[in-house]
């Protein structure tokens, strides 16, 4: 069920998307803020064991999402979904009801014009996306997919002046060989501005050789230096206070 | 009419029976005719005390022969009327005659009013001028803002943009103070433009017993007109704004037809709209929507396309003056907790905006960010912990904030921000506002338009979900008006995708007025956006949580600028008429030339206290560059009001700068604009004032004439008992009445003897 629009109020089963995959977590909106994963090509359900192995778009789900907002909700005051997944595809209406996004492994996203036309809707009014876990090559896919969405901005790469880095955590220094897939090559945080100006918001990042989400799925495990973890919550969180303010 | 039948029965006017003392004039025959008529009265009774008829008929028949001998014996002693009447040529007469605009008015037979000054008093042998010259010794006044000899008819030219009835008169009586003067009398429509009432010249002229005879020109109703009544506007709004004006328009002979209702900005059209005209006689609101674009002070003009065979057109438009401020406004706006709310919310103000919102946005736990702010001290301690501080933002939003987050002082000076400083204050929704968020028994509620109750809170997690429209209150005011009108704009709400709320508001204060209403799931209906006055500023509480869905829910095109529109208007509001440290004011936007603005200007320091010990000067620009200081003094009576009279001259723009200085630092400063201009008052209300006329000649013992029906007028002048007089006694005993009285009652008699049967 699709929620509604003005003339026959507000629908609060948002879970249940007309664009929902089967066994889809959806998170009902109620003012708070949700971990909001991008799902993109071929249905399948998750719980179904259809897939030989997890799909990109699931990389480290739900682990990464359940950690974070914890970390979100501990240390800052935005009120967000601490027990909810949110799995939501491009072209869902109600992604709309969540402003910031998260798309894992960017580099095998394949997309409609459907959902081209939905990430760039979102975009221009005012939504915000985070890139992540890509390295090398990958970049070329979310480069190309991206100029089909947006097709006047570039990928800017940032620098640590960028209010970005200092929306709640103080980084001082974006160091190159910091990223989780440093050894494939130096570590970049790019970025895509408003009407490719640098001076408006930026309306996508993307963290290239560096995979935030498989720092913070293994935080409570020991697989991932802790130190790691911690850098990888910080550009989160700054993602995160960004978005909301900016 | 009734006077001329009134003289036919009684041969003189009715002036000089009100003027006039009764008396007989009884001679020694008169007493002989009384004894005579007593024997006939005797007579009389003795031959009806018996006889023919029934005592009925016979009592009937005996009293009309007693009341022909009772107007008999009246007559023989000789009623007089004793009156003082003015010596020809031996007095002095005023004529005072309207020389305004609205003269110009052709509704007397296709004819101006000014046609009948021309012709009965154009010149010495003309009319009633000629009538009046053989009686008294005439000075002739022209008048429309004051009163000036006029000697000749070319020095009427009906070009004045002012009657100022009352100036008019209590200047003809000084000037012709000293010298006999039978009276004054007024040749006007009646139309009084002055602001003051009438009331101090009818005393003066009623202490002096100086009668005043009015002549009412032009008629009493416009067979067909549209006037634009009353336009009520800010007096200064900030560049960029939308306005919500109220129009009063009125009509007679154009029942129910549709016209054009334009508003031009210094000749701009900037808003056009179908009206339907209201029934005639009865004043309907109109509510027009534009936007100030341009910055200084700019005319509006409020004007409806003249219709065929209107008398006056003139009265289709209305001027107002607003000074468009050009300058940045700021807005404190502290957010409790990151949320979506306050990004979209600043995201609608545009870069480059007259309106600042400075974010102060609380992230963690005494850990804040700061947007918007001009250098890095600002804010740098977060919430302001001063007056000084606070005040000197102009409006205050607070967000999904918990009361507890602020100290009692804090939570004063808030109240105090409102109260004092004349700030705006929004109350957002969220989890942490309002009741739910501690508020309930602050300061600050004290001043929110709302009625918090800490007892119906809801449970934590748990929302409404509603869907917006605005009251019939709202809808008249600019922020709800959402499409080009009131159509597109109440369809636009319609279309509108639902919010949440988390807030419950069963109850507002007392003068809040609800302006937005939410219904939820139950279909019952929550106020959502309350508006109040308070003290100097005014609140506003906002309870949806999540307006930003009106930015980016699906529904939403891209390029839609509901929320974006939604927002700027209400913290254009509340801005709105925010007062400065020096705060200029006007009696009036406009002054004719050569008269005196009165200029006042309110001068607080930095906390809003008054001032009255400060140094203030207005630094005046004229229209042609001309720099002239006047200084303002306090004026004793108001804590903090300064006063100065700026002298015009040329017509056209003035530019008041108000500097106050306190100490040798300054305290602040203002501009201000006013205009010299001829008005265009007197082409509204433009009909004859008959009863202003006749108030002032009933009130001054003289009397009031309509235009049409002035041939007394030379006579009844002649009665008023003032200047040089000769007693006149006027023989009653002849008037037609009494002929008339007897010959009827003998024919009663005879009548009522013949249907009786007593002939």
């Amino acid at each position: 069920m699709m929620m509604g629009t003005g003339a026959s109020g507000f629908d609060s089963s948002a879970a249940a998307s007309a664009k929902a995959d089967p066994g889809d977590p959806q998170a009902t909106y109620d003012g708070r803020i949700a971990f909001t994963r991008i799902r993109y090509g071929a249905a399948g359900d998750l719980a179904s064991g259809r897939f030989r192995r997890e799909p990109t778009w699931a990389h480290d789900f739900p682990r990464a999402e359940y950690n974070f907002q914890k970390i979100l909700s501990e240390l800052t005051f935005i009120p967000a979904f601490t027990d909810q997944g949110n799995l939501r595809r491009l072209d869902d209406p109600e992604l709309t009801m969540f402003p910031i996004a998260y798309m894992s492994e960017p580099g095998f996203w394949t997309m409609n014009e459907a959902e081209a036309a939905g990430l760039r809707n979102y975009l221009r009014k005012g939504g915000f996306i985070i890139f992540d876990d890509f390295r090398g090559y990958h970049f070329s896919n979310l480069e190309a997919q991206m100029r089909r969405v947006y097709p006047e901005g570039v990928f800017r790469k940032l620098d640590a002046s960028h209010p970005i880095f200092h929306s709640f955590f103080e980084i001082n220094e974006l160091d190159p060989r910091s990223g989780y897939y440093a050894d494939e090559g130096d570590t970049e945080w790019l970025g895509i501005f408003e009407d490719n100006d640098p001076r408006k918001r930026l309306i996508a990042i993307a963290n290239n050789n560096h995979d935030l989400g498989e720092l913070w799925e293994f935080s409570d495990t020991g697989y991932v230096p802790v130190d790691l973890s911690n850098e990888a919550y910080k550009f989160g969180v700054n993602y995160y206070m960004y978005a909301l303010t900016h | 009419m009734l006077d001329a039948l009134f003289r036919f029965f009684f041969e003189l006017s009715p002036v000089v029976f009100s003027q006039g003392e009764f008396r007989f004039a009884a001679t020694t025959g008169s007493y002989v005719a009384a004894a005579a008529v007593a024997v006939a009265a005797g007579l009389t009774i003795l031959a009806y005390r018996k006889g023919h008829g029934r005592p009925g008929q016979r009592i009937t028949l005996a009293a009309i022969r007693m009341a022909i001998l009772a107007i008999i014996l009246i007559c023989m002693f000789r009623p007089l009327l004793v009156v003082r009447a003015a010596v020809p040529q031996q007095n002095f007469l005023g004529v005072l005659l309207d020389d305004s605009r609205s003269m110009q008015i052709a509704d007397v037979d296709g004819q101006p009013r000014s046609a009948f000054v021309k012709s009965e008093f154009g010149a010495a042998d003309r009319g009633l001028l000629k009538a009046l010259s053989e009686r008294f010794t005439v000075r002739t006044f022209r008048f429309s803002s004051a009163a000036t000899r006029t000697t000749q008819e070319s020095d009427l030219t009906f070009g004045g943009s002012q009657s100022r009835l009352g100036a008019a008169l209590s200047g003809v009586r000084q000037e012709l103070a000293g010298l006999p003067v039978a009276g004054l009398v007024m040749v006007s429509d009646g139309a009084d433009t002055a602001d003051a009432a009438l009331g101090d010249a009818i005393l003066g002229l009623k202490a002096e017993g100086l009668p005043v005879f009015t002549v009412g020109v032009g008629r009493e109703t416009l067979s067909k007109d549209i006037q634009v009544g009353r336009v009520v506007t800010p007096k200064t709004a900030l560049k960029g704004t939308t306005l919500m004006v109220d129009v009063v328009l009125s009509q007679s002979g154009f029942d129910g037809q549709k016209v054009t209702l334009d508003v031009e900005d210094e000749g701009t059209l900037v808003s056009t709209q179908q009206v339907s005209l209201p029934d005639a006689g009865t004043p309907a609101s109109v509510p027009v929507r534009f936007t100030v674009n341009e910055a200084g002070p700019r005319v509006l003009r409020f004007r409806v396309s003249p219709q065929e065979g209107e008398l006056v057109t003139e009265n289709n438009a209305r001027e107002a003056l607003i000074d468009v401020r050009d300058r940045k406004e700021k807005i404190l706006y502290f957010e409790g907790e990151p949320r979506y709310e306050y990004k979209f919310i600043r995201r609608a103000i545009p870069d480059g905006d007259n309106l600042i919102v400075v974010g102060l946005n609380r992230t963690a736990d005494n850990k804040y960010m700061r947007q918007g702010v001009d250098g890095p001290d600002e804010l740098v301690a977060a919430f302001p912990k001063t007056r000084e501080e606070l005040f000197a933002y102009r409006s205050l939003i607070i967000g999904s904030l918990e009361a507890a987050a602020l100290t009692g002082d804090q939570l004063k000076m808030i109240a105090d921000f409102v109260d004092r400083r004349g700030g705006g204050l929004l109350m957002l929704g969220g989890p942490r506002a309002f009741a739910e968020g501690g508020w309930t028994g602050t300061a600050v509620a004290d001043v929110l338009p709302i009625v918090l109750d800490r007892s119906r809170v809801l449970p934590k997690g748990q929302v409404m979900r509603l869907t917006i429209k605005p009251t019939r209150a709202g809808a008249a005011t600019a922020v709800t008006q959402l499409g080009a009108n009131e159509q597109a704009s109440a369809e636009k709400w319609n279309s509108l995708p639902g919010v949440t709320a988390v807030n419950r508001i069963d109850a507002v204060k007392p003068g809040a007025t609800v302006l937005l209403t939410g219904t939820d799931e139950s279909r019952a209906e929550r106020p959502m956006l309350i508006f109040q006055r308070y003290g100097r500023g005014k609140t506003f509480a906002f309870l949806p949580q999540d307006s930003w869905v009106w930015q980016m829910h699906h529904s939403i095109a891209v390029d839609d600028l509901t929320h974006e529109n939604f927002w700027r208007q209400l913290l254009r509001w509340l801005v709105d008429g925010v007062p400065d440290q020096v705060e200029p004011a006007l009696t009036t936007e406009r002054v004719e030339p050569g008269e005196g603005a009165t200029l006042t200007a309110n001068v607080v320091d930095p906390s809003f206290v008054e001032l009255n010990d400060a140094s203030v000067m207005a630094t005046v620009t004229a229209p042609d560059g001309t720099i002239l200081d006047v200084p303002m003094s306090w004026d004793g009576e108001h804590a903090g009001q300064y006063v100065a009279t700026i002298p015009t001259k040329a017509p056209g723009w003035y530019e008041a700068k108000i500097d106050a200085t306190r100490a040798g630092k300054s305290v602040g400063s203002a501009v201000t604009h006013f205009r010299a201009a001829p008005g265009d008052a007197e082409y509204f209300d433009a009909t004859m004032h008959a009863a202003t006329l006749r108030r002032i000649a009933e009130d001054t013992g003289g009397r009031f004439y309509d235009a049409s029906n002035t041939a007394t007028l030379a006579d009844d002048l002649r009665y008023t008992g003032r200047g040089v007089t000769t007693v006149e006694e006027h023989e009653l005993w002849h008037m037609p009445i009494v002929l008339m009285l007897l010959v009827g009652l003998l024919c009663a008699e005879w009548g009522y003897r013949r249907v009786v049967g007593l002939a």
